[in-house]
């Protein structure tokens, strides 16, 4: 398909009720959902805004976090204690208790830091969808990016002007 | 009759009156551009008078903690107060005492999060910076008190050509691991939320603000799938930085616990020190929340009565709660315990020290209950500053009886001695106090202090609901 | 030959009867490890390196008063309290002697070790201290001279012991009950002081320690310390 033009319609903060409508008519008039991407300043769920739901991989980093901070402190531990085994307060040289408050805190470690290094990599990774922004976004406008065929063009402003959005032709696409 | 009926039907309507919602923050909105700009003017404005304080505060910290501490490494620990047989000082207890502040952050921002308590939303991230400086500074005590501080990193688990690793089995070195992990999942979860304020301050700075926010914002548009990732990556914090949060200042009483020191050998240290923290926290979060209000521009419509309100209340239950535990101890070991912490009670209350003893008491139970039961004492700022600023004191004393009163005592009189801090440790501690004021000045500063989007999401959810003949506040889930 | 692999279990027997109170042993033991001097203020706040002391407790009223001694130091515990807290495996067990080593070179200085010891035996080096002149040039070159900021304590001569032990080796035969004598017992004029292998059950401190006198102190904590004292009597002067 040739350089879709990206359209940013804008709707004020209260006007959650508008977007939804909004999102729905672009539907109705032929633009399909993943060239549809809805930018907000406060989070709204999809289901509001009646959309697809997006996906994030964000638990299960964490989980493989969790699982590498386990079995890493396990093999840290024995292979530590066994490099140089030295006997100290009658204890054995891995005693369970001790271990057990170890792993804990290291497995704790690997879960948090991995939900960071996923939230941090999903971000960077290229993203689909509609790209531009606008900085009325972080004042609390919603704002709608949809990437449609000139033919289209004519429909898609007339019906949003009736729901009272603000429309840019061209999004401003930020150097973000 | 019917007029005693008509004086007591007015003064509930009175009170009525009284509950208008909008003097809470969650019924009085305010357009978000117009929040944004508050809570902008109140970051990017500095008076003379904050240079002034920063400056002092600054050359303060070179002074009290870096010079004193740099002194002290270069001539030995001697320079402190402390001798055998107490060989712990007013070091460990500041230590203690940063560790249990630094719990109020994820309090605030974790547990009142998990349990939807709404009043959390203008003030997590205030209480997560106190978390994050309060592991600072309280992290460098662990280094402070070392007598051969060059080489620490001997604590720290790497290969080495000797084979030599660090013992598991010390409560110090889960302490060491316990503070790491904390202070890293604080950082990041101080920054996650962060970052769709970050987006608003790139678009409403230029020049090197600008360019730094815009850097750490990560490019935020606030996309369905950056909400998403982030808000999901939040929840797992909120539920993962608790346990954490119990376990970093368990690990820390462990350090007591698990010797055979008289008096320390308990059971109970673990939730008794957790409670002292959340106790301890809450306190400095509320005195905090006080200076902001007083000192910040506009800070006063996003941080309200209702918010030391709820606080109080939290912070009366947290006093019963470290009454109960603190009774717990004592009286089992008056009761039947061994002789040595028997004699150490007493040593407790009728010693040369035992007004550190009254002063816990009085600051910790006392004052909490005799005044937080009251709604308009709870309403007031400035009150709750003065009985907040004396928890904290009593919080410090608690340690302070833990710590040097308790080894300067132990099973044989002809070792028992007395402790008293000197110069070099005052000035340390001090400067750690400096330190943490310093740091949270500059923060202020750098970074959006009131989480806009939490509180207009939070507003968003909030309507008033016509229920029967009255307006009912009710909270939607917007999740 | 396969004797010298058999692990000793060295202990010591104080017979608090014999104890006069003297002191010389704490002075044999400071001239021996090169126990550096803190200087009268500095001891005076409890911060003496003793890693022998005296304990003395007075009883009575005046003028019917009587002092008892105890010599303490570290009582080498089978299930040390100190070991198992030091971050940095600084205080450790010896399998082949059985008791308790201070590794200076690699104690960073928490002291949680000092904390822990029931006995508080255990001493800190606030300050480079110094060993006055002439005694700085005449040091005991077997033992390592500490700076400050590291723990030390009493390590039952083990200097001695291992220069017996490799004497022995290299004669050939085992170890001779008596022939190790750490300072203090060596110094110790009435005989108060008794060191040898408590696993050899027929060497003199085994004998001295199965005593019905004999009695561990603080015992009830587990320590299992190798340091036996036998009761005094009661009378004046032992």
């Amino acid at each position: 398909m040739a350089e879709d033009l990206v359209h940013i319609a804008l709707f004020k903060e209260d006007q959650v009720d508008h977007a939804a409508e909004a999102v729905e008519t672009l539907r109705g008039l032929g633009i399909r959902d993943k060239d549809i991407s809805v930018i907000s300043g406060i989070p709204f769920s999809e289901k509001i805004l009646g959309r697809p739901m997006a996906w994030t991989r964000v638990p299960w980093i964490a989980l493989a976090g969790a699982f590498v901070g386990f079995t890493g402190t396990i093999a840290l531990i024995l292979f530590a204690a066994y490099q140089y085994p030295l006997q100290v307060g009658g204890m054995p040289i891995v005693p369970i208790p001790t271990t057990i408050v170890v792993l804990f805190e290291l497995t704790m470690l690997g879960l948090l830091i991995s939900t960071f290094l996923g939230v941090f990599t999903e971000t960077i990774s290229p993203s689909f969808g509609p790209k531009g922004y606008h900085p009325k976004i972080s004042d609390g406008y919603i704002g709608i990016l949809f990437a449609c065929p000139p033919k289209l063009d004519e429909g898609t402003h007339t019906a949003l002007k009736e729901l009272g959005a603000e429309l840019l032709h061209r999004s401003e696409v930020k150097d973000l | 009759m019917a007029a005693e009926a008509q004086s007591i039907y007015e003064a509930q309507q009175a009170l009525l009156d009284e509950e208008d919602p909008r003097q809470h923050l969650m019924f009085d909105p305010l357009p978000r551009h117009e929040m944004n700009s508050m809570v902008m003017e109140a970051m990017t404005t500095t008076t003379p008078r904050y240079w002034r304080v920063v400056i002092i505060l600054g050359i303060l910290v070179a002074v009290l903690l870096f010079g004193a501490w740099g002194n002290m490494i270069l001539t030995g620990m001697g320079l402190a107060g402390i001798r055998r047989p107490v060989f712990w000082g007013i070091f460990i207890v500041t230590f203690v005492f940063w560790i249990g502040i630094s719990h109020a952050g994820t309090f605030v921002s974790a547990i009142l999060r998990v349990f939807k308590a709404e009043f959390r939303r203008p003030f997590t991230r205030a209480a997560e910076l106190m978390t994050t400086f309060g592991l600072a500074s309280g992290a460098l005590y662990p280094l402070i008190h070392l007598g051969r501080v060059w080489v620490f990193y001997w604590m720290i688990p790497y290969p080495n050509e000797r084979s030599l690793w660090p013992n598991f089995h010390s409560p110090l070195l889960w302490d060491f691991l316990a503070i790491t992990t904390y202070l890293l999942s604080s950082t990041i979860y101080l920054y996650l939320p962060l970052v769709p304020d970050l987006a608003m301050a790139r678009d409403r700075t230029t020049g090197i603000r600008h360019f730094a926010y815009r850097i750490l914002a990560l490019g935020w548009r606030g996309t369905e799938a950056e909400w998403t990732r982030v808000r999901v990556a939040i929840r797992i914090f909120a539920f993962a930085i608790i346990p954490v949060m119990f376990s970093v200042h368990t690990i820390v009483s462990w350090d007591f616990a698990v010797s055979q020191v008289g008096g320390w050998h308990s059971t109970i240290f673990g939730p008794y020190f957790i409670v002292g923290a959340i106790l301890s926290g809450v306190s400095a979060v509320i005195t905090i929340l006080f200076i902001l209000r007083s000192t910040l521009k506009n800070m006063d419509y996003f941080l309200r009565p209702e918010h030391f309100d709820a606080l109080g209340k939290l912070l009366l239950v947290f006093s019963l709660a470290w009454a109960y535990f603190f009774f717990n101890e004592y009286l089992l070991h008056w009761y039947g315990g061994y002789d040595v912490v028997r004699k150490l009670l007493t040593h407790h209350a009728t010693g040369p020290a035992a007004w550190v003893w009254y002063t816990m008491l009085i600051c910790n139970f006392a004052i909490p209950c005799l005044t937080l039961w009251n709604r308009r004492i709870r309403r007031t700022p400035w009150a709750m500053f003065i009985i907040t600023l004396l928890i904290n004191i009593g919080m410090f004393a608690e340690r302070y009886t833990i710590i040097p009163l308790t080894l300067g005592y132990q099973r044989s009189p002809f070792d028992w001695g007395e402790y008293t801090p000197r110069l070099t440790e005052v000035s340390i501690v001090l400067g750690t106090f400096c330190l943490f004021i310093f740091l949270y000045l500059i923060a202020s500063r750098l970074i959006p202090l009131v989480p806009v989007w939490e509180v207009q999401e939070g507003q968003e959810a909030h309507k008033l609901r016509k229920v029967g003949k009255t307006e009912v506040p009710s909270v939607a889930e917007l999740e | 030959m396969a004797d010298d692999q058999k692990p000793k279990k060295w202990g010591i027997v104080i017979d608090l009867d014999r104890c006069t109170g003297c002191q010389a042993c704490v002075t044999a033991c400071a001239m021996e490890n090169n126990i550096p001097t803190a200087g009268e203020d500095e001891v005076g706040y409890g911060r003496g390196l003793h890693w022998i002391r005296i304990q003395r407790y007075w009883h009575g009223e005046y003028p019917e008063i009587t002092p008892d001694f105890t010599p303490v130091m570290c009582q080498q515990c089978g299930h040390a309290p100190c070991e198992a807290v030091c971050p940095v495996f600084a205080s450790l067990h010896s399998e082949a002697e059985q008791i308790n080593l201070q590794v200076y070179n690699r104690c960073i200085g928490t002291r949680y070790c000092a904390n822990n010891c029931p006995y508080f035996s255990r001493v800190f080096n606030w300050f480079d201290y110094q060993i006055p002149s002439p005694m700085n040039s005449y040091l005991n070159p077997d033992v390592t001279v500490r700076s400050r900021g590291v723990m030390e304590k009493c390590t039952f001569c083990i200097q001695r012991i291992n220069r017996a032990e490799n004497q022995a080796a290299t004669e050939g035969r085992s170890l001779r009950d008596g022939e190790v004598i750490p300072a203090c017992a060596q110094a110790c004029p009435s005989d108060a002081i008794i060191f040898g292998d408590l696993s050899d059950p027929h060497s003199m401190v085994s004998q001295f320690a199965r005593q019905k006198r004999g009695y561990q102190w603080l015992a009830e904590l587990g320590t299992e310390s190798k340091v036996v004292y036998l009761k005094r009597g009661g009378e004046y002067g032992g």
